[in-house]
């Protein structure tokens, strides 16, 4: 997670977050195609006027989920429950209902998927987790932790990459994925532990406490123009979704 | 004098299922204002224990049975040996203004200590660059930084350089000192080291097995009267200290420049029957024309091989022929591409172009069973490599895979059991075993079937002296029956002891190939790839320039 220099990147990011999960939850609440296909345009043009997406930038990341978006869209259409026959064939029945409801939740999908990015590609993590201790009150303690965690996360795949080499030298061979997980999991779980314990002493070595007694080098604010954009996103989402249907 | 630090009658013990280990055990000391202090002792002597327990650790922040008194202050910082676990930010600035922010330090005036204290220790980068870009040198002196910006009273070192290659090592050090001259702050270390921190040291306590005091005083004395329970304890000894360089290098009839000019004689007499050996077998060669045999003797060849990460390559046109029976060392810098070029060696990387040939066969045509049959490999973390929860289990792995019958291979496992010192734990759990426990069943692991291939990543990395030197002998052992040995690393003494040939990796080539006598020897590349060649070749060269021979 790092911030893009877009105009969405300069938002605070516990307002920006905040506002993408209340679209979210509306897209969950409706049950038209027509709809969720707006709202999720919605956040492809903001991408794109605001979050400094590129069309090669939102196509390489969408894509994988495009793929998924299809074979949902055919799991629910062909076989689905419905009166409306509109294509028959073997066991495959579409309906238009069991339609309505393929798109809509491949579509709901991609529409959570799309704010997400919109979220992760325009945020900082550290200004992210600063604003969470200002603006919503989150402890130190937590998001310092948080943060020192996600310092792990490369160095697990490349322990990850060096077990299954490893293994693979060894004649090891993986045949039930559940075990080859349990195998790889202990190894992991422990260093992961024992670096964390070590991470711990040497955070509470240089003085920190996980109190609010301190001082901040980053100190995320609302500002105007915070508020704009929560409030535009709601309203045009809002729009979409009530006054679309008349 | 002004105490500022000590103890008295201090035992420290840990829980350990449900009894107690005592750790330390009735010390008294006491450290004055500004001192430099060097602890040392065998693995478990407490060493750590003791640091933490005078730093406030213990019993602050870990939990122990701590009898006894302590007088400690309360600004202290304390550098840890592993660069990637003290650090909880992302990015420099904002590690440095962690250690502000828990001390209040208001908003406006952190831009300048950060400045400030970046500067201090040497870090020349733009303040917001992310910490996964820098080197473990560099974080080292990033972790510098951050105890700087607490402004302590006392500095706390437990093992800051054991996880840097020796260049990284020697420039920590010279910053230590540097900085230890400019602020006068107490300092106390624990080192398993000594070259580059001893000289400057006031003081040094040796601790034993048991978490006594053994001596206690300057350091010369301790070198020269201590020496055995030293060499005892793992620690690498100092080669110079306790004699300076200056002297050694004026004076013709120094001891120690006696003991290096037999040394340098040896490594010279060695090279040349090396290179009488290997003009013999090229005349043998083109006399009889015996491809065949010329072939059989060597057991790897790379043609017009390029490697990299991803599609990037980071080492073209590798053109090698390595030969069997070898103990063969490739060493450059971090990023130079010799751990790639290990792992590709038996297909655990990607070629980006080009072909191997194993033992005259391509590499892509061997099958699993046969490649692993025939090479093994060792880790640079052992943990991450052990797939059983026995260490009798790991070394017989490969042979249940296969289908061995029981009793070849109890007879295999016990063998390599007894070869490695294995055999009084073979029923404990992989993960209970020590440092060198661990890394010397990580190497039996590999020899169930008489491998005639082992690729070792940094094999000494991070050990001390002596399950080092125990690990060398038991490959020089196999190597003497035969097995080719591949090894990377930063160590040049282990090189200029034990390898037959060096291979030096550096900016996307193969820049020498050759025995490491001829490269010591090469003042020129010695200082293109920031290589410190051992010291008998040093006091050779400076010798030289100054017309002392």
């Amino acid at each position: 997670m790092k911030s893009n220099g877009s105009w969405l990147s300069t938002l605070n990011p516990s307002c920006k977050l905040i506002a993408h999960l209340l679209v979210m939850f509306l897209l969950m609440g409706i049950s038209d195609p027509v709809i969720t296909l707006c709202l999720w345009l919605l956040a492809v043009v903001i991408g794109i006027t605001l979050g400094g997406w590129r069309l090669s930038y939102l196509l390489r990341r969408l894509l994988p989920y495009t793929l998924f978006f299809v074979l949902i869209f055919w799991m629910l259409a062909a076989f689905g429950k419905g009166e409306h026959v509109l294509w028959q064939w073997a066991w495959f029945r579409i309906t238009e209902e069991s339609m309505n409801n393929g798109l809509t939740i491949g579509l709901r999908m991609l529409g959570f998927v799309t704010y997400g990015l919109l979220f992760t590609s325009t945020t900082d993590l550290t200004a992210l987790m600063m604003s969470l201790i200002h603006q919503l009150r989150l402890s130190p303690k937590w998001a310092y932790g948080m943060l020192a965690g996600f310092r792990f996360i490369p160095l697990f795949q490349s322990e990850l990459q060096q077990m299954k080499s490893a293994h693979k030298i060894r004649g090891y061979k993986q045949k039930n994925s559940w075990k080859a997980f349990a195998r790889y999991a202990l190894p992991l779980f422990t260093q992961g532990i024992r670096k964390s314990e070590r991470i711990a002493v040497a955070m509470e070595a240089r003085g920190f406490t996980g109190t609010r007694d301190r001082t901040y080098y980053l100190t995320p604010v609302m500002t105007g123009k915070d508020w704009i954009y929560a409030a535009s996103l709601l309203l045009a989402a809002g729009c979409i979704a009530w006054l679309l249907p008349w | 004098m002004q105490w500022q630090l000590g103890c008295k009658e201090l035992s420290v013990g840990f829980d350990h299922q449900e009894e107690t280990v005592q750790v330390l055990d009735r010390i008294t000391l006491s450290i004055t204002r500004g001192e430099k202090v060097l602890i040392l002792g065998p693995s478990g002597s407490g060493k750590s224990t003791l640091l933490s327990a005078l730093s406030g650790i213990i019993p602050d922040h870990v939990e122990a049975e701590v009898e006894g008194e302590i007088y400690r202050q309360e600004a202290c910082g304390v550098m840890f040996q592993d660069p990637d676990t003290q650090f909880c930010m992302l990015h420099v600035d904002e590690e440095i203004a962690f250690s502000l922010e828990n001390r209040r330090v208001p908003r406006g005036e952190m831009d300048g200590i950060i400045r400030q204290v970046m500067q201090m220790v040497g870090l020349q980068l733009e303040p917001h660059t992310p910490i996964d870009t820098l080197s473990g040198g560099m974080k080292q002196r990033l972790a510098l930084a951050c105890l700087l910006a607490l402004e302590p009273d006392v500095l706390f070192f437990d093992e800051p350089t054991a996880q840097l290659d020796p260049v990284s090592r020697r420039d920590v050090f010279r910053l230590l000192r540097e900085v230890a001259g400019k602020t006068g702050q107490t300092m106390v270390f624990v080192e398993h080291v000594l070259d580059g921190c001893i000289e400057w040291m006031d003081r040094v306590i040796l601790l034993d097995r048991h978490g006594q005091i053994i001596a206690d005083g300057e350091p010369a004395h301790i070198v020269t009267h201590y020496r055995q329970q030293m060499e005892e304890a793992g620690i690498w000894l100092p080669r110079l200290f306790p004699y300076s360089w200056q002297e050694v290098v004026n004076d013709p009839s120094h001891p120690l420049a006696d003991v290096l000019r037999r040394e340098l004689g040896e490594r010279m007499e060695r090279d040349r029957q090396a290179s009488l050996s290997s003009s013999a077998a090229s005349s043998i060669h083109t006399l009889s024309a015996n491809v065949s045999a010329a072939n059989a003797a060597v057991i790897i060849q790379t043609d017009q091989l390029s490697i990299g990460y991803r599609k990037r390559p980071v080492m073209q046109q590798i053109n090698l022929s390595l030969p069997a029976g070898e103990w063969i060392a490739i060493t450059g810098q971090n990023g130079s591409g010799k751990s790639t070029f290990l792992k590709s060696l038996l297909r655990l990387e990607p070629l980006l172009s080009g072909r191997i040939m194993l033992q005259g066969k391509e590499l892509r045509k061997w099958p699993d069973r046969d490649l692993y049959a025939q090479a093994g490999f060792v880790f640079q973390n052992p943990e991450l490599q052990f797939v059983t929860d026995t260490v009798y289990d790991e070394i017989a792995f490969g042979g249940r895979q296969r289908g061995w019958p029981e009793e070849l291979l109890r007879e295999k496992t016990v063998q390599l059991l007894q070869e490695f010192g294995l055999e009084d734990y073979q029923d404990q759990h992989p993960f209970t075993l020590s440092l060198g426990q661990k890394r010397r069943l990580s190497v039996a692991t590999m020899l169930l079937f008489d491998q005639e291939l082992l690729l070792l990543d940094e094999p000494t990395f991070g050990q001390d002296a002596r399950t080092a030197a125990e690990l060398i002998r038991r490959l020089k052992q196999r190597q003497q029956q035969g097995t080719t040995i591949i090894m990377v690393t930063h160590d040049m003494d282990l090189v200029d002891e034990h390898a037959d040939r060096l291979i030096l990796f550096r900016q996307g080539e193969v820049a020498y190939d050759g025995t490491p006598y001829r490269l010591f020897t090469d003042q020129k590349l010695l200082q293109d790839s920031a290589i410190i060649a051992p010291l008998h070749y040093r006091l050779n060269h400076q010798r030289e320039e100054r017309g002392i021979i």
